[in-house]
Protein backbone atom coordinates (compact mmCIF):
# COMPACT_ATOMS: atom_id res chain seq x y z
CA UNK A 1 0.00 0.00 0.00
CA UNK A 2 2.89 2.49 0.67
CA UNK A 3 5.06 1.54 -1.99
CA UNK A 4 1.99 2.04 -3.99
CA UNK A 5 1.34 5.69 -2.80
CA UNK A 6 4.69 6.44 -2.97
CA UNK A 7 4.87 5.32 -6.93
CA UNK A 8 1.88 7.47 -7.60
CA UNK A 9 3.30 10.36 -5.71
CA UNK A 10 6.17 10.06 -7.89
CA UNK A 11 4.63 10.34 -11.02
CA UNK A 12 4.12 14.39 -11.09
CA UNK A 13 7.57 14.96 -9.68
CA UNK A 14 8.79 12.40 -12.80
CA UNK A 15 7.01 14.18 -15.52
CA UNK A 16 7.61 18.03 -14.41
CA UNK A 17 11.77 16.50 -14.23
CA UNK A 18 11.01 15.30 -17.83
CA UNK A 19 9.66 18.16 -19.19
CA UNK A 20 12.58 20.72 -17.93
CA UNK A 21 15.37 18.39 -18.83
CA UNK A 22 13.34 18.31 -22.74
CA UNK A 23 13.06 22.00 -23.29
CA UNK A 24 16.71 22.52 -22.06
CA UNK A 25 17.72 19.40 -24.48
CA UNK A 26 15.82 20.95 -27.43
CA UNK A 27 17.16 24.23 -26.92
CA UNK A 28 20.92 22.86 -26.99
CA UNK A 29 19.98 21.51 -30.78
CA UNK A 30 18.08 24.46 -31.63
CA UNK A 31 21.19 25.52 -33.45
CA UNK A 32 20.54 22.38 -36.12
CA UNK A 33 16.96 22.77 -35.87
CA UNK A 34 17.62 26.51 -37.00
CA UNK A 35 20.20 25.22 -39.65
CA UNK A 36 17.60 22.97 -41.40
CA UNK A 37 14.64 25.15 -40.89
CA UNK A 38 16.72 28.51 -42.65
CA UNK A 39 17.88 26.43 -45.55
CA UNK A 40 14.35 25.55 -46.43
CA UNK A 41 12.95 29.42 -46.20
CA UNK A 42 13.62 32.63 -49.26
CA UNK A 43 16.28 35.36 -48.16
CA UNK A 44 14.18 37.32 -46.62
CA UNK A 45 12.77 34.54 -44.00
CA UNK A 46 15.93 34.22 -42.58
CA UNK A 47 15.96 36.63 -39.82
CA UNK A 48 11.94 37.12 -39.34
CA UNK A 49 11.50 37.03 -35.62
CA UNK A 50 9.79 35.41 -34.19
CA UNK A 51 11.36 32.62 -35.96
CA UNK A 52 8.53 30.08 -37.86
CA UNK A 53 10.61 26.73 -37.50
CA UNK A 54 8.66 25.71 -40.15
CA UNK A 55 8.71 27.90 -43.68
CA UNK A 56 5.60 28.92 -45.17
CA UNK A 57 6.39 28.13 -48.69
CA UNK A 58 9.68 25.90 -47.85
CA UNK A 59 11.83 25.60 -51.21
CA UNK A 60 14.59 23.18 -52.55
CA UNK A 61 16.48 25.78 -54.22
CA UNK A 62 19.54 26.07 -51.82
CA UNK A 63 19.88 22.73 -51.55
CA UNK A 64 20.03 22.52 -55.30
CA UNK A 65 22.52 25.23 -55.29
CA UNK A 66 24.45 23.36 -52.89
CA UNK A 67 24.60 20.24 -54.28
CA UNK A 68 24.43 20.98 -58.44
CA UNK A 69 26.50 24.59 -58.10
CA UNK A 70 29.63 25.05 -60.14
CA UNK A 71 31.77 23.83 -56.98
CA UNK A 72 28.80 20.95 -56.18
CA UNK A 73 29.45 19.57 -52.56
CA UNK A 74 29.73 16.12 -54.24
CA UNK A 75 33.47 16.64 -55.02
CA UNK A 76 33.88 17.66 -51.74
CA UNK A 77 31.63 14.59 -50.23
CA UNK A 78 33.69 11.81 -52.29
CA UNK A 79 36.88 13.62 -51.34
CA UNK A 80 35.74 13.23 -47.39
CA UNK A 81 34.35 9.88 -47.54
CA UNK A 82 37.55 8.63 -49.04
CA UNK A 83 39.77 10.11 -46.83
CA UNK A 84 38.15 8.74 -43.89
CA UNK A 85 36.72 5.66 -44.76
CA UNK A 86 40.51 4.81 -45.75
CA UNK A 87 42.07 6.49 -42.50
CA UNK A 88 39.21 4.94 -40.56
CA UNK A 89 40.11 1.46 -41.80
CA UNK A 90 43.84 1.60 -41.19
CA UNK A 91 43.90 3.73 -38.52
CA UNK A 92 41.79 0.79 -36.70
CA UNK A 93 43.62 -2.06 -37.99
CA UNK A 94 47.05 -0.74 -37.19
CA UNK A 95 45.98 0.04 -34.02
CA UNK A 96 44.31 -3.49 -33.04
CA UNK A 97 47.73 -4.45 -34.38
CA UNK A 98 49.94 -2.47 -32.18
CA UNK A 99 47.71 -2.34 -29.05
CA UNK A 100 48.28 -6.48 -28.93
CA UNK A 101 51.64 -6.02 -29.04
CA UNK A 102 51.34 -3.84 -26.26
CA UNK A 103 48.97 -5.76 -24.55
CA UNK A 104 49.65 -9.34 -24.87
CA UNK A 105 53.32 -9.95 -25.75
CA UNK A 106 56.82 -9.77 -23.47
CA UNK A 107 59.43 -8.35 -25.57
CA UNK A 108 62.45 -5.98 -24.90
CA UNK A 109 61.60 -2.27 -24.84
CA UNK A 110 58.45 -2.80 -24.54
CA UNK A 111 57.62 -0.14 -21.68
CA UNK A 112 59.86 2.10 -23.25
CA UNK A 113 58.36 2.35 -26.66
CA UNK A 114 54.71 2.09 -24.76
CA UNK A 115 56.42 5.89 -22.58
CA UNK A 116 57.52 7.15 -26.12
CA UNK A 117 53.53 7.00 -27.30
CA UNK A 118 52.52 8.44 -24.02
CA UNK A 119 55.12 11.31 -24.63
CA UNK A 120 54.14 11.90 -27.78
CA UNK A 121 50.21 12.84 -26.87
CA UNK A 122 51.22 15.76 -25.19
CA UNK A 123 52.62 16.62 -28.31
CA UNK A 124 49.97 19.86 -29.59
CA UNK A 125 49.53 19.16 -33.65
CA UNK A 126 50.46 22.92 -33.98
CA UNK A 127 54.13 21.53 -33.18
CA UNK A 128 53.90 19.16 -35.57
CA UNK A 129 51.84 21.37 -38.90
CA UNK A 130 54.94 23.17 -39.75
CA UNK A 131 57.87 20.59 -40.00
CA UNK A 132 55.42 17.95 -41.76
CA UNK A 133 54.41 20.93 -44.10
CA UNK A 134 57.96 21.03 -44.70
CA UNK A 135 58.38 17.11 -45.08
CA UNK A 136 55.56 16.22 -47.08
CA UNK A 137 56.73 19.39 -49.55
CA UNK A 138 59.58 18.02 -49.65
CA UNK A 139 57.89 13.99 -50.53
CA UNK A 140 55.58 15.68 -52.97
CA UNK A 141 52.95 14.95 -51.33
CA UNK A 142 52.17 18.15 -50.50
CA UNK A 143 48.75 19.36 -51.63
CA UNK A 144 47.29 15.97 -51.97
CA UNK A 145 45.36 13.65 -50.31
CA UNK A 146 48.07 11.40 -49.45
CA UNK A 147 48.86 14.00 -46.91
CA UNK A 148 45.80 13.51 -45.01
CA UNK A 149 45.57 10.06 -45.76
CA UNK A 150 48.83 8.50 -44.18
CA UNK A 151 48.77 10.50 -41.45
CA UNK A 152 45.18 9.31 -40.57
CA UNK A 153 46.44 5.90 -40.74
CA UNK A 154 48.01 6.15 -37.43
CA UNK A 155 46.10 6.99 -34.14
CA UNK A 156 47.81 7.16 -30.65
CA UNK A 157 44.41 7.41 -28.65
CA UNK A 158 43.32 3.73 -30.62
CA UNK A 159 46.38 1.96 -29.86
CA UNK A 160 45.36 3.32 -25.82
CA UNK A 161 41.40 2.63 -26.18
CA UNK A 162 42.74 -1.34 -27.93
CA UNK A 163 45.32 -2.14 -25.16
CA UNK A 164 43.08 -1.25 -22.49
CA UNK A 165 40.32 -3.23 -23.89
CA UNK A 166 43.03 -6.21 -25.30
CA UNK A 167 44.25 -6.12 -21.47
CA UNK A 168 40.86 -6.79 -19.84
CA UNK A 169 40.30 -9.82 -21.95
CA UNK A 170 41.61 -12.62 -19.33
CA UNK A 171 44.44 -14.32 -19.84
CA UNK A 172 42.96 -18.23 -19.38
CA UNK A 173 41.46 -17.30 -23.12
CA UNK A 174 44.39 -17.36 -24.68
CA UNK A 175 47.02 -19.34 -22.75
CA UNK A 176 45.19 -22.61 -23.45
CA UNK A 177 45.40 -21.82 -27.39
CA UNK A 178 49.08 -20.76 -26.98
CA UNK A 179 49.78 -24.20 -24.94
CA UNK A 180 48.18 -25.83 -27.88
CA UNK A 181 50.84 -23.97 -30.13
CA UNK A 182 49.11 -21.41 -31.93
CA UNK A 183 50.94 -18.41 -32.58
CA UNK A 184 50.63 -14.75 -32.17
CA UNK A 185 49.17 -14.21 -35.26
CA UNK A 186 46.89 -16.86 -35.12
CA UNK A 187 45.89 -16.33 -31.47
CA UNK A 188 45.32 -12.40 -32.29
CA UNK A 189 43.19 -12.98 -36.13
CA UNK A 190 41.11 -15.79 -34.58
CA UNK A 191 40.59 -14.66 -31.28
CA UNK A 192 41.32 -11.63 -30.11
CA UNK A 193 39.58 -9.84 -33.11
CA UNK A 194 36.10 -11.24 -32.42
CA UNK A 195 36.45 -10.39 -29.28
CA UNK A 196 37.16 -7.50 -29.82
CA UNK A 197 34.26 -6.34 -32.18
CA UNK A 198 32.78 -3.91 -29.82
CA UNK A 199 35.87 -1.97 -29.43
CA UNK A 200 37.22 -2.14 -32.64
CA UNK A 201 33.49 -0.56 -33.67
CA UNK A 202 34.09 1.92 -30.88
CA UNK A 203 37.06 3.33 -31.89
CA UNK A 204 36.38 2.90 -35.76
CA UNK A 205 32.90 5.66 -35.60
CA UNK A 206 34.98 7.69 -33.64
CA UNK A 207 37.81 7.96 -35.40
CA UNK A 208 35.51 8.31 -38.87
CA UNK A 209 33.99 11.35 -36.70
CA UNK A 210 37.25 13.13 -35.98
CA UNK A 211 38.21 12.29 -39.98
CA UNK A 212 35.62 14.27 -41.62
CA UNK A 213 35.30 17.00 -39.51
CA UNK A 214 38.88 17.31 -39.02
CA UNK A 215 39.31 21.28 -40.94
CA UNK A 216 42.53 21.77 -39.49
CA UNK A 217 44.96 19.60 -40.94
CA UNK A 218 42.91 20.33 -44.30
CA UNK A 219 43.53 24.07 -44.34
CA UNK A 220 47.42 23.24 -44.27
CA UNK A 221 48.03 20.67 -46.15
CA UNK A 222 44.95 21.25 -49.56
CA UNK A 223 45.18 24.50 -52.00
CA UNK A 224 43.70 22.96 -54.45
CA UNK A 225 39.78 23.37 -54.60
CA UNK A 226 39.00 19.96 -56.06
CA UNK A 227 41.10 18.56 -53.49
CA UNK A 228 38.71 19.89 -50.84
CA UNK A 229 37.12 18.07 -48.43
CA UNK A 230 33.35 18.93 -46.71
CA UNK A 231 34.91 21.72 -43.70
CA UNK A 232 37.02 23.13 -46.25
CA UNK A 233 34.70 23.08 -49.61
CA UNK A 234 32.00 24.55 -46.80
CA UNK A 235 34.02 27.50 -45.52
CA UNK A 236 34.92 28.13 -49.17
CA UNK A 237 31.27 28.35 -50.10
CA UNK A 238 30.51 30.28 -47.09
CA UNK A 239 33.45 32.77 -48.28
CA UNK A 240 32.27 33.09 -51.81
CA UNK A 241 28.23 33.33 -50.79
CA UNK A 242 29.02 36.25 -47.62
CA UNK A 243 25.21 37.02 -47.88
CA UNK A 244 23.23 33.82 -49.46
CA UNK A 245 22.34 32.71 -45.74
CA UNK A 246 20.10 30.24 -46.77
CA UNK A 247 22.90 28.87 -49.29
CA UNK A 248 25.03 28.42 -46.14
CA UNK A 249 22.89 26.64 -44.16
CA UNK A 250 21.97 24.58 -46.75
CA UNK A 251 26.05 23.42 -46.88
CA UNK A 252 26.47 23.34 -43.63
CA UNK A 253 23.43 21.25 -43.23
CA UNK A 254 25.36 18.33 -46.11
CA UNK A 255 28.56 18.70 -43.89
CA UNK A 256 26.56 18.00 -40.58
CA UNK A 257 23.97 15.31 -41.81
CA UNK A 258 26.45 12.11 -42.25
CA UNK A 259 27.64 12.78 -38.65
CA UNK A 260 23.70 13.44 -37.21
CA UNK A 261 23.72 9.31 -39.47
CA UNK A 262 26.67 8.30 -37.57
CA UNK A 263 25.26 9.85 -34.52
CA UNK A 264 21.97 8.17 -34.62
CA UNK A 265 23.30 4.73 -35.43
CA UNK A 266 26.43 4.47 -33.52
CA UNK A 267 26.26 6.12 -30.59
CA UNK A 268 25.97 3.43 -27.92
CA UNK A 269 29.27 2.35 -29.12
CA UNK A 270 30.68 6.43 -29.04
CA UNK A 271 29.43 6.58 -25.51
CA UNK A 272 30.69 3.16 -24.36
CA UNK A 273 34.29 3.70 -26.16
CA UNK A 274 34.54 7.66 -24.78
CA UNK A 275 33.55 6.17 -21.15
CA UNK A 276 35.41 3.22 -20.73
CA UNK A 277 38.94 5.06 -21.73
CA UNK A 278 38.07 8.17 -20.14
CA UNK A 279 36.99 6.39 -16.36
CA UNK A 280 39.91 3.55 -16.87
CA UNK A 281 42.34 5.51 -19.06
CA UNK B 1 57.11 -26.50 -27.51
CA UNK B 2 60.51 -25.42 -27.48
CA UNK B 3 62.40 -22.41 -25.60
CA UNK B 4 63.20 -21.27 -29.26
CA UNK B 5 59.23 -20.98 -30.74
CA UNK B 6 59.10 -19.09 -27.59
CA UNK B 7 61.47 -16.65 -28.29
CA UNK B 8 60.57 -16.46 -31.92
CA UNK B 9 56.79 -15.32 -30.56
CA UNK B 10 58.38 -13.29 -28.47
CA UNK B 11 59.98 -10.94 -31.29
CA UNK B 12 56.81 -11.52 -32.94
CA UNK B 13 56.15 -7.86 -30.44
CA UNK B 14 58.48 -6.16 -32.97
CA UNK B 15 56.27 -6.94 -35.99
CA UNK B 16 52.76 -6.31 -34.08
CA UNK B 17 53.76 -2.72 -33.23
CA UNK B 18 55.95 -2.24 -35.87
CA UNK B 19 53.54 -0.59 -38.39
CA UNK B 20 51.99 1.81 -35.59
CA UNK B 21 55.95 2.82 -34.67
CA UNK B 22 56.68 3.66 -38.63
CA UNK B 23 53.95 5.89 -38.53
CA UNK B 24 54.43 7.19 -34.81
CA UNK B 25 58.30 8.02 -35.80
CA UNK B 26 57.50 9.54 -39.38
CA UNK B 27 54.29 11.68 -38.00
CA UNK B 28 55.09 12.34 -34.31
CA UNK B 29 58.73 11.58 -33.12
CA UNK B 30 60.66 12.84 -36.33
CA UNK B 31 58.44 16.17 -37.01
CA UNK B 32 58.68 17.07 -33.28
CA UNK B 33 62.48 16.59 -33.35
CA UNK B 34 62.37 18.77 -36.32
CA UNK B 35 60.36 21.28 -35.04
CA UNK B 36 62.27 21.89 -32.36
CA UNK B 37 65.49 22.28 -34.07
CA UNK B 38 63.55 25.09 -36.18
CA UNK B 39 63.24 26.77 -32.97
CA UNK B 40 66.78 28.05 -33.19
CA UNK B 41 66.72 29.15 -37.10
CA UNK B 42 65.06 32.37 -38.82
CA UNK B 43 63.81 29.53 -41.72
CA UNK B 44 61.30 31.11 -43.36
CA UNK B 45 59.33 29.51 -46.10
CA UNK B 46 61.05 29.55 -49.58
CA UNK B 47 63.85 31.34 -48.59
CA UNK B 48 66.73 29.76 -49.39
CA UNK B 49 68.91 31.96 -46.57
CA UNK B 50 68.82 29.53 -43.19
CA UNK B 51 70.44 30.96 -40.47
CA UNK B 52 70.94 29.48 -36.54
CA UNK B 53 69.91 32.41 -34.49
CA UNK B 54 70.46 30.67 -30.85
CA UNK B 55 67.82 32.11 -28.78
CA UNK B 56 66.57 35.02 -30.88
CA UNK B 57 63.48 33.41 -30.94
CA UNK B 58 62.94 32.91 -27.77
CA UNK B 59 63.76 36.24 -26.81
CA UNK B 60 61.27 37.66 -29.54
CA UNK B 61 58.58 35.63 -28.08
CA UNK B 62 59.06 37.64 -24.47
CA UNK B 63 58.86 41.00 -25.93
CA UNK B 64 56.06 39.83 -28.26
CA UNK B 65 53.09 41.86 -27.12
CA UNK B 66 50.88 39.25 -29.34
CA UNK B 67 52.20 36.55 -27.78
CA UNK B 68 50.58 37.70 -24.16
CA UNK B 69 47.50 38.98 -25.98
CA UNK B 70 47.12 35.12 -27.53
CA UNK B 71 47.89 33.81 -23.88
CA UNK B 72 45.13 36.39 -22.20
CA UNK B 73 42.59 35.18 -24.75
CA UNK B 74 43.92 31.64 -24.93
CA UNK B 75 43.27 32.05 -20.38
CA UNK B 76 39.58 33.79 -21.78
CA UNK B 77 38.71 30.48 -23.76
CA UNK B 78 39.76 28.22 -21.26
CA UNK B 79 37.13 29.49 -18.92
CA UNK B 80 34.57 27.54 -20.83
CA UNK B 81 35.87 24.57 -19.39
CA UNK B 82 34.83 24.62 -16.04
CA UNK B 83 31.32 26.30 -17.10
CA UNK B 84 30.59 22.78 -19.35
CA UNK B 85 31.62 20.64 -16.14
CA UNK B 86 29.72 22.21 -13.96
CA UNK B 87 26.59 22.44 -16.43
CA UNK B 88 27.41 18.84 -17.42
CA UNK B 89 27.49 17.89 -13.71
CA UNK B 90 24.09 19.55 -12.97
CA UNK B 91 22.40 17.74 -16.38
CA UNK B 92 24.08 14.14 -15.32
CA UNK B 93 22.91 14.43 -11.78
CA UNK B 94 18.93 15.18 -12.99
CA UNK B 95 18.96 12.40 -15.83
CA UNK B 96 20.29 9.95 -12.96
CA UNK B 97 17.06 10.33 -11.27
CA UNK B 98 13.65 8.63 -12.29
CA UNK B 99 13.00 10.69 -15.35
CA UNK B 100 11.08 9.57 -18.65
CA UNK B 101 12.71 9.46 -21.97
CA UNK B 102 16.45 9.10 -20.26
CA UNK B 103 17.61 7.80 -23.64
CA UNK B 104 16.58 10.16 -26.02
CA UNK B 105 17.48 13.24 -23.53
CA UNK B 106 20.83 12.21 -23.28
CA UNK B 107 21.32 11.68 -27.04
CA UNK B 108 20.36 15.18 -27.30
CA UNK B 109 22.50 16.90 -25.10
CA UNK B 110 25.25 14.28 -26.55
CA UNK B 111 24.44 15.43 -30.12
CA UNK B 112 26.68 18.48 -30.37
CA UNK B 113 30.25 16.77 -29.22
CA UNK B 114 29.59 14.08 -31.63
CA UNK B 115 28.44 16.15 -34.84
CA UNK B 116 30.37 19.63 -34.64
CA UNK B 117 32.81 20.32 -36.88
CA UNK B 118 33.49 23.59 -38.44
CA UNK B 119 29.95 23.36 -40.07
CA UNK B 120 28.32 24.21 -36.76
CA UNK B 121 30.33 26.88 -36.42
CA UNK B 122 29.03 28.70 -39.26
CA UNK B 123 25.74 28.13 -37.38
CA UNK B 124 26.78 30.13 -34.64
CA UNK B 125 28.09 32.45 -37.08
CA UNK B 126 24.13 33.48 -38.42
CA UNK B 127 22.56 32.66 -34.65
CA UNK B 128 25.17 35.76 -33.04
CA UNK B 129 24.39 37.93 -36.45
CA UNK B 130 24.35 41.45 -33.96
CA UNK B 131 21.63 43.54 -35.82
CA UNK B 132 19.73 40.77 -36.70
CA UNK B 133 20.21 37.11 -35.64
CA UNK B 134 17.95 35.34 -34.11
CA UNK B 135 19.73 35.11 -30.53
CA UNK B 136 19.53 39.36 -30.17
CA UNK B 137 16.27 39.12 -31.74
CA UNK B 138 14.97 37.01 -28.24
CA UNK B 139 17.15 39.08 -26.31
CA UNK B 140 15.21 42.51 -27.61
CA UNK B 141 11.77 40.80 -27.43
CA UNK B 142 12.80 40.07 -23.71
CA UNK B 143 13.10 43.96 -23.32
CA UNK B 144 17.19 43.67 -23.73
CA UNK B 145 17.36 46.83 -26.01
CA UNK B 146 20.90 46.74 -26.46
CA UNK B 147 22.15 43.36 -26.95
CA UNK B 148 25.54 42.35 -26.68
CA UNK B 149 27.63 42.27 -30.27
CA UNK B 150 29.06 38.90 -29.32
CA UNK B 151 31.71 37.96 -32.38
CA UNK B 152 31.28 41.29 -33.79
CA UNK B 153 32.87 43.38 -31.12
CA UNK B 154 36.35 42.75 -29.57
CA UNK B 155 35.50 42.40 -25.94
CA UNK B 156 32.60 40.27 -26.04
CA UNK B 157 34.08 37.69 -29.37
CA UNK B 158 36.13 35.53 -27.37
CA UNK B 159 32.93 35.00 -24.64
CA UNK B 160 30.93 34.60 -27.72
CA UNK B 161 33.15 31.80 -28.65
CA UNK B 162 33.15 30.38 -25.10
CA UNK B 163 29.47 29.98 -25.00
CA UNK B 164 29.76 27.59 -28.10
CA UNK B 165 32.35 25.99 -26.54
CA UNK B 166 30.65 25.16 -23.53
CA UNK B 167 27.45 24.24 -25.81
CA UNK B 168 29.81 21.88 -27.31
CA UNK B 169 31.75 20.17 -24.54
CA UNK B 170 28.66 19.95 -22.07
CA UNK B 171 27.64 16.56 -23.82
CA UNK B 172 31.01 14.96 -23.37
CA UNK B 173 31.22 16.24 -19.86
CA UNK B 174 27.53 14.49 -18.51
CA UNK B 175 28.63 11.32 -20.66
CA UNK B 176 31.32 10.91 -18.39
CA UNK B 177 29.71 12.12 -15.13
CA UNK B 178 26.71 9.65 -15.78
CA UNK B 179 29.45 6.86 -15.87
CA UNK B 180 30.81 8.09 -12.92
CA UNK B 181 27.73 8.18 -11.28
CA UNK B 182 26.47 4.96 -11.89
CA UNK B 183 29.61 3.89 -9.70
CA UNK B 184 28.13 5.94 -6.83
CA UNK B 185 26.92 2.60 -3.97
CA UNK B 186 23.54 3.38 -3.65
CA UNK B 187 23.62 1.62 -0.03
CA UNK B 188 25.71 4.82 0.62
CA UNK B 189 23.16 6.85 -0.29
CA UNK B 190 20.31 5.33 1.14
CA UNK B 191 22.11 4.94 4.25
CA UNK B 192 22.44 8.80 4.01
CA UNK B 193 18.70 9.46 3.65
CA UNK B 194 18.06 7.52 6.53
CA UNK B 195 20.65 9.28 8.24
CA UNK B 196 18.49 12.34 7.31
CA UNK B 197 20.55 14.42 5.21
CA UNK B 198 18.91 16.45 2.73
CA UNK B 199 19.01 16.13 -0.81
CA UNK B 200 21.77 19.18 -1.39
CA UNK B 201 23.46 17.67 1.33
CA UNK B 202 24.04 14.62 0.15
CA UNK B 203 25.09 16.13 -3.50
CA UNK B 204 27.55 18.48 -1.80
CA UNK B 205 28.91 16.10 0.78
CA UNK B 206 28.57 12.76 -0.51
CA UNK B 207 28.03 12.70 -4.54
CA UNK B 208 30.39 15.51 -5.80
CA UNK B 209 33.36 14.18 -3.41
CA UNK B 210 33.20 10.78 -5.01
CA UNK B 211 33.39 12.04 -8.44
CA UNK B 212 36.12 14.16 -8.03
CA UNK B 213 38.15 11.92 -9.80
CA UNK B 214 35.85 12.33 -12.54
CA UNK B 215 35.75 16.09 -12.51
CA UNK B 216 39.56 16.19 -11.97
CA UNK B 217 40.37 14.35 -15.36
CA UNK B 218 37.88 16.12 -17.04
CA UNK B 219 39.12 19.50 -16.28
CA UNK B 220 42.81 18.52 -17.35
CA UNK B 221 41.51 16.55 -20.24
CA UNK B 222 39.38 19.56 -21.34
CA UNK B 223 41.93 21.65 -20.76
CA UNK B 224 44.59 20.07 -23.13
CA UNK B 225 41.77 19.65 -25.95
CA UNK B 226 40.68 23.08 -25.49
CA UNK B 227 43.84 24.57 -25.66
CA UNK B 228 44.91 22.54 -28.95
CA UNK B 229 41.79 23.63 -31.14
CA UNK B 230 41.92 26.93 -33.01
CA UNK B 231 39.32 25.39 -36.26
CA UNK B 232 36.09 26.62 -35.45
CA UNK B 233 38.03 30.21 -34.48
CA UNK B 234 39.72 30.42 -37.70
CA UNK B 235 36.45 29.76 -39.29
CA UNK B 236 34.57 32.05 -37.91
CA UNK B 237 36.53 34.64 -37.08
CA UNK B 238 40.27 34.40 -38.64
CA UNK B 239 41.15 35.90 -35.01
CA UNK B 240 39.30 38.94 -35.11
CA UNK B 241 37.82 41.15 -34.84
CA UNK B 242 41.31 43.31 -33.95
CA UNK B 243 42.68 40.28 -32.67
CA UNK B 244 40.59 39.26 -30.20
CA UNK B 245 40.10 36.01 -30.83
CA UNK B 246 43.74 35.42 -31.67
CA UNK B 247 44.33 32.22 -29.18
CA UNK B 248 47.95 31.04 -28.75
CA UNK B 249 46.91 27.91 -31.20
CA UNK B 250 46.09 30.23 -33.86
CA UNK B 251 48.71 32.50 -33.22
CA UNK B 252 51.21 29.31 -34.10
CA UNK B 253 49.12 28.87 -37.19
CA UNK B 254 48.84 31.98 -38.58
CA UNK B 255 52.58 32.49 -37.86
CA UNK B 256 53.71 29.72 -39.95
CA UNK B 257 51.13 29.55 -42.76
CA UNK B 258 50.42 33.44 -42.96
CA UNK B 259 53.96 34.90 -42.83
CA UNK B 260 55.47 31.53 -43.24
CA UNK B 261 57.92 32.78 -40.66
CA UNK B 262 58.58 29.01 -39.57
CA UNK B 263 61.34 29.36 -37.23
CA UNK B 264 59.21 31.87 -34.90
CA UNK B 265 56.24 29.58 -35.85
CA UNK B 266 58.15 26.59 -34.22
CA UNK B 267 59.25 28.56 -31.11
CA UNK B 268 55.19 29.61 -30.45
CA UNK B 269 54.21 25.92 -30.88
CA UNK B 270 57.09 24.71 -27.77
CA UNK B 271 55.08 27.45 -25.52
CA UNK B 272 52.10 25.57 -26.54
CA UNK B 273 53.65 22.48 -25.73
CA UNK B 274 55.29 24.16 -22.20
CA UNK B 275 51.48 25.09 -21.00
CA UNK B 276 49.93 21.93 -22.01
CA UNK B 277 52.99 20.33 -19.70
CA UNK B 278 52.23 22.44 -17.21
CA UNK B 279 49.15 21.74 -17.05
CA UNK B 280 49.88 17.64 -17.16
CA UNK B 281 52.34 18.24 -13.77
CA UNK B 282 49.35 19.71 -12.20
CA UNK B 283 47.32 16.79 -12.84
CA UNK B 284 49.93 14.26 -11.70
CA UNK B 285 50.81 16.59 -8.03
CA UNK B 286 47.11 17.30 -7.86
CA UNK B 287 45.97 13.72 -8.73
CA UNK B 288 46.92 13.06 -5.33
CA UNK B 289 46.48 15.75 -3.46
CA UNK B 290 43.59 17.42 -4.06
CA UNK B 291 41.46 14.31 -5.20
CA UNK B 292 38.72 13.29 -2.36
CA UNK B 293 37.34 9.86 -2.19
Amino acid sequence: MEMKARLSSDVPKRLGLTILMLVLAIAMVIPFLWMISTSFKTPAQVFEYPIKWIPSAPTWEHHVKVWTGPKSFGTYYWNSLKISIIGMAGATFLSAFAAYGFARIQFKGRNALFMLYLSMMMVPPQVLFVPKFLMFEWAGIYNTHLALILPGLFTIFGVFMLRQFFLSIPNEITESAFIDGAGHFRIFFRLILPLAKPALATLAIIDFSWQWNDYENALVFLIDEELYTVPLGLQNFILENTVDYNGMMAAASAGILPMIAVFAIGQRYIIQGLTNSAVKG
Amino acid sequence: MTNNWMKKQRLLGYIFIGPSMLGVLLFFLIPALYSFGLMFTNYKFMNPNVEFVGLDNIIRLFKDPMFYLSLKNTAVFLLAVPVSIALGFVVAVVLNQKIYLKKLLRGLYFMPYITSGVAVAFVWMLLFHPTQGPINGMLRSIGIDNPPGWLSTTTSSMFAIDIIWVWFLLGYNMIIYLAALQEVSPELLEAAKIDGAKRGQILRKIIWPLVSPTTFLLLITGLIMTIKTFGIIQAITHGGPGNSTTILSLYVYQNAFRYYDMGYASTLSWALFIVILLITLVQWIGQKRWVHY
